[in-house]
């Protein structure tokens, strides 16, 4: 790495303009990015970490100034630099990724045009010539069939496809430096692994620095060599990644360490929110930006603007920062005790179907000469589980796998297609009038949207009111005694009733959400991704509050997540979900160990998480594949993708169950001692 | 594609039926019987009877129906029943002015509208957005028939440039007739240029605030190639869907734009038609302005459907 | 997928009323008070006819000119307003009355029951707007009534399509799908749940159309198909000075000015109110 740095950000103050006057969303900004070094800018929502990469890019609206500091790239001054000049670094020098790779690309131009477009522009090549090099980009950046892909346009392409032509239209003018702004949120978990793996080969390969924007540390852990921690437009601390994650020096650093579930030995370890709340944008606290969230807050935290200073090896905004205590696993944190519950079985559903149906096209051809088919989405294709009260199911699986689709089946929001759902037991699958009724009361659903999932024009407490007045049989004069208590229960002032959504924030309507589920009394709670949109600090809360409801209300939850670790921390038992069927399942500590199913391996291998020490080689990788098609593929759903197939068995024959321990089972037609060695001791098959 | 091509030919088919049903059956059957309204406010109830045998108005509903429809298909639009004859040449010659009316309106609109939409949402906030803000506001807000009569007052009546109003001669020169259509054209185009330029330049104003164009820039493109290879496809798309609507304001305005103007067209003719009680012309007319109507629908939808990626590779 | 949610607790919303709004609600607010004052403030009677003062200029005792029955213009324009603002906010009225309980339940209840609704609209939508129009007011004597009626039902398509958009984005949401889960009857759940939110759009919809109705009732008259004589309605006045334009252009001029300003006034309030309900310009996102 040389010396001087290739971009160095110096004090950079940006703000904009709103109704409310000028409002700070950069203050005092500084890092650097070395040659071939990949910085992560580290930090959650309204910490300014986007407005730094279009600061540099110089892509800023009018509605932002840019009021001091300097961004120095190659000896010029990026914010000074004159916009023709600008124009010509961008793409060429300086390229971008950005987070959602649909909206991103062009919708009307092939994709070949629009990776070959900065090659036209900047090094003048002629058409052809830049055509096919961005064939040959494609093909780097792992695309099979990169002709053909060339001429298709970006809604044929799935999602880490369409971010892997993003990635091959950044690199394809060899820059120095490529900015990336949460490239893998938007994608699943097995995806993401392979666009990470393929960022860090592309990177070493090509001696590429990297700006890496997140909020996930796991992915700031897989991929990056120094971190920046960003909160409310402030640098808190900057360090190598060891440093930064294993040893932090700020204590937000430490309060999000704590607050995010990790898998792992401690994957049950109560979690620790950061108390309080993000500050408003033009209400920064005086002082250190952080101090009101801090529990180690003194007289001069409050008074005295805070600088950054030297200290191990990093940089830290904090003056307290040697004397305080820095071990990771902060004090001891109790191991959430919870007894296996061993009583009745309160949900049975078996063989439980959900067909959709596209539409039909119609064809020429075959023996009437016209044919029209029908094409239909199996969402939910056999899944037969069971739940016991007090029972927490975590329901694993990427998108399109059908969990949610089970989940609304599951709460009869949707109307399935064959199978039988078998509540307290009654059997509740074509329930109608009073016995439907009945049925709602005690099955409720909280569900992922913090912003939706209130009406936006009615107060809080006349939402939970309403449902009190369906199911809850209260009478006149306890109602609103009842709306109280059950706000007090989510851990919500009982004043809170008379607020709108729109003045509470995201954790705090999620608590809602669960108030109004609680309102009558169910048994049974299906909660839909309840944590997937809260911000890090504040998913912590949510999930502790769910654990302790269940352990005094005795409530019963099957868990929907696309997060493993949220699931392994708050489950009893996992169900790992596929394409509409459930591969595998089991008490969480024998899903997490092996023997697994093939998909379920690649999953735990594919989350980054903070510890992670596993080596490359041993990371699974799967092909690129549609989740959901509407051409399941006979024999075993997986197979298309599986690295572990043995051969056309699993294309033809549905495969067993086998059952490796008492309550786990999975389904594969390999044999359990085979699924319990790695695979990379398994002899490999020819993958395309 | 080919099924939604299909799809939308049947569908346009079915309801073109359902129109023709309509038409009939509103002007055929509804109260003020047929019959008193043809014979005037003087008849007697034999005169009434007697009209009623004549054109068959005792027959039930389908019948009458039936019959207008086999007539239809074999081409025959009926017979006027003022001037007692066939429908079908006339409205053919004042479909043909229409047309001419229209084809110049529609040229203009596509032109300026999408041209003044485009470029005020290109230098958004600019002189020139203000400017064409404020003459397209005058557009939607000046009723057409007004704007036609000052448009009369001023180039016809106080500075006799152009005729206020006719059509000339089959065989009178070039010069002739395209005075004749100034006028008629101006006043059938302002209300649309401003519609369309509107819906262009909100449309425009969005696709510039996309993600895709923010990296169109990120990737260092030239401002040029920005606007007309990135932005532009994407925001006349729904151009297509609104100049297919304003199709149908064009034929609304037809109407009006040609009795201020006493333009002999279609809409002239079936506002005679209406003054008169003439039931076949009615029918006729309102079926063939309808047809006309649903025809561009579909040929906006096969348009939009060809240049949207989405619908024609699936 | 990064949280959409940024600031906590924006307990105050600032509103600043912008200058369209202002100078919108001026304008109607003049027209509309001088429309109801009319009877009183009007110089002379709406049809009071007299032949020695014909086709006169503006002049001081008539500010307007008179008409060939020697009718005051002024006072005609002046009861006209009423007429008109009646037209549009009558026929918007019932459009909205009719389209937006259809619109409802095309985007909630069933598919069948939208696929009905839906094609009955295509059926009416494939008429141009006039057509459908003169097509209703061709078989019975026409007056203003019908006219109004009849532009109602012209519009009545393009508000449940409206409606229908909105509902079903509104539909997608969580909370409806709650309601659902507590066992809220349908009803309660069009009009308390969905309706309240889908009224933005609604009411932005509404000021267009009024504008719309005005535009298309006076159209009607000036086609013979509405107002008839000897009524001051706008469109009407402007039809029976034709014959008249080059003699005493005051008589065509005065209704159209009048009608084109309340279309300006309205059009200028509907793009006020449009801006001030415009989500981002309330409290402000940050990056």
């Amino acid at each position: 790495m040389s010396i001087d740095p290739l971009l160095r950000v110096e004090s950079l103050c940006v703000s904009y303009a709103s109704l409310n006057g000028n409002v700070p969303a950069l203050r005092d900004v500084s890092f650097s990015v070395a040659r071939g070094e990949a910085l992560a800018l580290v930090g959650e929502s309204g910490s300014g970490k986007s407005t730094v990469a279009l600061a540099i890019l110089g892509l800023l609206g009018s509605e932002a100034t840019v009021g001091g500091g300097r961004i120095l790239y190659a000896g010029a001054d990026l914010a000074r630099l004159p916009a023709e000049e600008l124009g010509r670094l961008r793409g060429n020098r300086l390229s971008t990724v950005f987070q959602d790779p649909f909206a991103t690309l062009n919708p009307s131009m092939p994709i070949g045009m629009q990776v070959a477009e900065p090659l036209m522009r900047h090094k003048a090549m002629p058409r052809q010539e830049a055509l096919a090099r961005a064939v040959a980009a494609l093909a780097e950046v792992g695309l099979s069939r990169p002709a053909e892909l060339a001429k298709a346009y970006p809604h044929q392409l799935s999602g880490g496809m369409q971010q892997r032509v993003l990635i091959a239209s950044a690199l394809i003018c060899e820059p120095d430096l490529i900015i990336l702004d949460e490239p893998t949120t938007a994608l699943d978990v097995t995806i993401e692994a392979q666009i990470l793996d393929l960022l860090d080969t592309l990177r070493r390969r090509r001696n590429l620095a990297m700006l890496f924007i997140t909020h996930n540390l796991g992915v700031v852990n897989r991929i990056c060599d120094r971190t920046c921690v960003l909160y409310a437009g402030s640098v808190l601390e900057e360090g190598p990644k060891d440093l930064t994650l294993h040893r932090p020096l700020h204590p937000y650093t430490q309060g999000l360490l704590r607050a995010v579930p990790q898998l792992g030995p401690r994957r049950r370890a109560r979690l620790r929110p950061i108390p309080g709340h993000l500050p408003e944008a033009g209400m920064l606290p005086k002082g250190c930006v952080f101090h009101p969230r801090c529990s180690h807050a003194l007289g001069e935290c409050r008074e005295d603007e805070q600088l950054l200073r030297p200290l191990e090896g990093g940089m830290v905004r904090c003056w307290r920062a040697d004397s305080l205590p820095r071990a990771e696993d902060g004090g001891a944190t109790a191991v959430d005790a919870h007894a296996a519950p061993t009583r009745n079985v309160l949900l049975d559903v078996q063989d439980l179907r959900k067909t959709y149906a596209l539409g039909r096209k119609i064809r020429f051809g075959g023996p009437h000469l016209v044919r029209v088919e029908r094409s239909e989405v199996r969402a939910v294709d056999g899944v037969s589980l069971t739940i016991r009260a007090g029972e927490v199911l975590g329901l694993a699986g990427e998108s399109g796998s059908g969990k949610s689709t089970l989940g609304r089946c599951l709460v009869r929001l949707i109307q399935t297609s064959g199978g039988m759902i078998r509540f307290d037991g009654e059997d509740v699958t074509d329930a109608g009038g009073a016995a439907l009724h009945e049925f709602r009361r005690d099955v409720q659903i909280v569900f992922q949207n913090p912003a939706s999932s209130l009406n936006p024009r009615r107060r809080v407490g006349a939402t939970i009111g309403r449902s009190l007045d369906l199911l809850g049989n209260i009478p006149r004069q306890d109602r609103q005694p009842r709306i109280d208590a059950l706000l007090e229960a989510v851990g919500l002032p009982a004043h809170f009733a008379n607020r709108f959504p729109h003045q509470l924030s995201g954790g705090e309507r999620q608590r809602v959400s669960i108030a109004r589920a609680l309102a009558s009394n169910p048994k049974f709670i299906v909660c839909d991704e309840p944590v997937s949109a809260l911000d890090v600090s504040v998913q912590a809360t949510v999930l502790n509050l769910l654990a302790d409801l269940r352990d005094r209300l005795q409530l019963a939850y099957l868990f929907i997540s696309h997060d493993l670790s949220a699931v392994a921390h708050i489950a009893d038992r996992i169900a790992v979900m596929y394409a509409g069927a459930i591969c595998e399942e089991g008490p969480t500590d024998a899903v997490l160990s092996r023997p697994n199913h093939p998909y379920t391996e690649a999953l735990l291998s594919a989350v980054p998480t903070v510890n992670d020490a596993t080596k490359e080689d041993s990371r699974i990788r799967l092909r690129d594949g549609a989740n959901a098609s509407s051409h399941t593929p006979t024999g075993c759903r997986f197979h298309p993708r599986c690295p572990r197939k043995i051969g056309p068995i699993c294309e033809q024959k549905v495969p067993p169950v086998v059952s490796p321990s008492e309550g786990h089972w999975i389904s594969c037609h390999l044999p359990v001692e085979e699924l319990s060695l790695p695979a990379a001791d398994v002899k490999n098959r020819e993958m395309a | 594609m080919l099924t939604y091509v299909l799809k939308r030919v049947i569908s346009i088919a079915t309801i073109l039926v359902v129109l023709s049903v309509l038409i009939f059956g509103i002007t055929q059957t509804l109260p003020g019987s047929v019959a008193r309204v043809i014979a005037g406010q003087f008849a007697t109830p034999d005169m009434i009877a007697a009209i009623e045998v004549k054109l068959g108005l005792n027959d039930p509903f389908y019948v009458q129906y039936g019959r207008w429809a086999a007539g239809l298909l074999h081409g025959d639009l009926g017979r006027s029943l003022i001037t007692e004859r066939p429908i079908g040449p006339v409205l053919w010659a004042a479909l043909c002015n229409s047309a001419i009316l229209a084809v110049v309106a529609f040229v203009l609109v596509t032109v300026l509208g999408i041209g003044l939409g485009v470029l005020s949402a290109v230098r958004q906030n600019g002189f020139l957005d203000h400017s064409v803000s404020m003459f397209t506001f005058l557009g939607i807000s000046v009723p057409e028939f007004f704007w036609g009569i000052v448009l009369i007052l001023v180039f016809a009546r106080w500075l006799n440039w152009l005729p206020a109003g006719g059509a000339s001669e089959p065989d009178a020169g070039l010069g002739r007739l395209v005075s004749h259509i100034v006028l008629p054209s101006l006043t059938l185009a302002f209300a649309l240029i401003a519609h369309v330029s509107r819906m262009t330049r909100s449309s425009m104003v969005g696709v510039l605030r996309s993600q895709y164009v923010r990296h169109a820039r990120a990737k260092g493109m030239s401002e040029r190639t920005v606007i007309m290879r990135h932005a532009l496809p994407n925001a006349l798309l729904p151009t297509i869907t609104v100049l297919a609507i304003d199709v149908g304001w064009l034929i609304g305005g037809v109407v009006v734009t040609e009795t201020v103007f006493a333009y002999p067209g279609l809409g002239r003719a079936l506002i005679f038609a209406i003054e008169r009680h003439d039931l076949p012309m009615i029918q006729a007319s309102t079926l063939v302005i309808a047809a006309i109507y649903c025809c561009a629908n579909l040929v906006a939808d096969l348009l939009y459907a060809f240049f949207n990626p989405k619908i024609r590779y699936g | 997928m990064v949280s959409a949610l940024v600031e906590p607790r924006p307990a105050r919303r600032k509103w600043r009323l912008p200058v369209t709004l202002l100078v919108g609600l001026a304008i109607t607010g003049v027209i509309l008070v001088l429309a109801i004052l009319a009877p009183v403030i009007a110089p002379y009677p709406f049809d009071g006819m007299n032949i020695l003062t014909r086709l006169k200029p503006p002049s001081a005792a008539h500010w307007f000119g008179t008409d060939d029955f020697g009718r005051d213009v002024l006072s005609r324009t002046l009861i006209g307003a009423r007429l008109s603002l009646l037209m549009g906010f009558g026929a918007t009225f019932i459009s909205f009355a009719i389209g937006v309980p259809l619109g409802l339940l095309s985007g909630y209840a069933s598919r069948t029951v939208d696929e009905m609704i839906m094609r009955a609209m295509d059926v009416l939508m494939s008429f141009p707007p006039i057509l459908l129009g003169l097509l209703i007011l061709t078989v019975t004597p026409p007056s203003i009534w019908k006219a109004m009626v009849a532009v109602g039902i012209v519009y009545v398509p393009a508000i449940v399509r409206l409606t229908r958009s909105v509902t079903l984005e509104i539909a997608q949401e969580e909370f409806i799908q709650a309601a659902r889960a507590r066992d809220d009857d349908l009803l309660y759940i069009l009009f308390r749940e969905i309706l309240p939110n889908a009224w933005p759009p609604l009411i932005v919809e509404a000021g267009l159309r009024v504008t719309f109705a005005i535009l298309l009732g006076a159209a009607f008259s000036f086609l013979g198909m509405g107002a008839q004589p000897p009524s001051s309605d706008w469109g009407l006045m402007i039809s029976d000075a034709r014959p008249y334009l080059e003699a005493a252009p005051w008589v065509a001029l005065a209704p159209g000015l009048a009608m084109s300003l309340t279309v300006i006034g309205i059009n200028l309030l509907g793009d006020g109110l449009r801006m001030a309900l415009d989500p981002r310009l309330q409290a402000g996102k940050s990056g």
